[in-house]
């Protein structure tokens, strides 16, 4: 019984452990995929609050407040598809992606710092903050995407 | 050895005017093409603005002063080759308007610049701006088109480091001052190259006409009123 019991929990904590590995360690294209996904949906919630801010669209507090919500959480996604294992795929990540990790994660960070910012300003429905803090989320962005993205 | 030399007026005001404001403007694209999302507004138009002044142009080359017309410019290959022999020889070669590698320059400067505008219309940064037309088309085909955009500029600046390189050279061994012929349009020349000009100046009204219906054409495409 004892035994039996015991070589359950073996294997339950094998299986445990390997399908929460097999969860940890998505392939390499499926991470570009995903994290290319995050880019995408950045694009899509970015995009509104600067056509408002330019006038070219009126101006919602709601959509802004949401917008910069999902922005926000999306920020902080994209970070662990630059895994390593990814290096060699097909992508535009340029090899100091990989190389600058630091300097990678450091724009990383400024991009979570500044949608954070934008994110508490639009949630308190104050636009002439949103129009501050949108600068300096789109700067994170194009700066990134000057150092470690292919043209 | 001493020539006789004349002043001689070859290049029209049209031309001048086009020539230092491209310049103006292509220094400006550089730095707001560089500088992010901030000036991509400003990008866009001072490229509109470019499109308009190379329309008119290119019309200008058919239609404009003597010196101005591309059949007045674009030479043959032996031409281009006596004229290259002549060039590194250091011997004398002056031409009352463009030389032969200087033409084809042009025509290369021309088309380079056409088609960054070109490309320019249906770009996007993947950020906030997009070109023009970049709706009408499906964002791969943008992103290309954004690649030759920025390959393109890569080729402008080896063709203007190039055009200015020859330039210098005309000024150091071959003693031509083309800049300043640029500024003023009178070009220094010797008396029997002088002797052999025969230009007719196109009025600059004209041009000025000209330059308005370019301008129009590029709002046509900018803003597809219909």
């Amino acid at each position: 019984m004892r035994t039996k019991l015991l070589a359950t929990a073996v294997m339950v904590a094998a299986l445990g452990g390997a399908s929460l590995e097999a969860m940890a360690q998505a392939k390499p294209d499926v991470l570009v995929k995903q994290r290319q996904a995050v880019m995408t949906l950045q694009g899509k919630y970015l995009g509104p609050i600067g056509g408002m801010l330019k006038g070219n669209i009126p101006y919602n507090a709601d959509v802004v407040a949401l917008n910069a919500t999902f922005l926000e959480n999306l920020a902080r996604m994209p970070w662990d598809g630059f895994d390593a294992s990814t290096k060699g795929e097909k992508s535009k990540a340029k090899a100091e992606t990989f190389t600058d990790t630091a300097k990678f994660k450091a724009a990383a960070e400024t991009l979570e710092a500044e949608t954070a910012k934008l994110g508490a300003v639009a949630r308190a429905k104050n636009e002439a903050g949103v129009r501050a803090a949108f600068g300096g989320v789109a700067k994170a962005c194009g700066a990134c995407h000057d150092a470690y993205r292919e043209k | 050895m001493e020539t006789r030399e004349a002043h001689v007026k070859v290049w029209d005001m049209p031309v001048r005017l086009f020539h230092w404001l491209l310049v103006l403007l292509f220094a400006f694209m550089f730095f707001s093409g560089k500088s992010g999302s901030d000036w991509m507004d400003w990008h866009m138009r001072s490229g509109y603005a470019i499109l308009a002044l190379l329309l008119f142009r290119i019309v200008w080359g058919f239609a404009g002063s003597t010196y101005a017309r591309f059949s007045n410019f674009l030479a043959g290959p032996s031409a281009c080759l006596r004229f290259a022999r002549k060039l590194l020889a250091r011997a004398p070669a002056a031409h009352a308007g463009h030389n032969p590698l200087g033409g084809w320059m042009v025509l290369a400067l021309l088309l380079a610049l056409l088609f960054q505008a070109g490309t320019g219309l249906f770009a996007n940064d993947d950020l906030l701006s997009e070109g023009p037309l970049a709706t009408l088309v499906s964002k791969a085909t943008s992103d290309q088109l954004s690649v030759f955009h920025s390959w393109n500029f890569n080729l402008l600046l080896l063709l203007a480091a190039v055009h200015i390189v020859a330039v210098l050279y005309h000024a150091v061994f071959m003693k031509e001052n083309l800049v300043g012929a640029m500024f003023t349009g009178v070009k220094r020349l010797p008396a029997d190259v002088a002797g052999s000009v025969v230009a007719r100046f196109a009025s600059p009204w004209s041009a000025l006409v000209l330059f308005a219906v370019a301008a129009f054409a590029v709002y046509l495409i900018v803003k597809r009123p219909f």
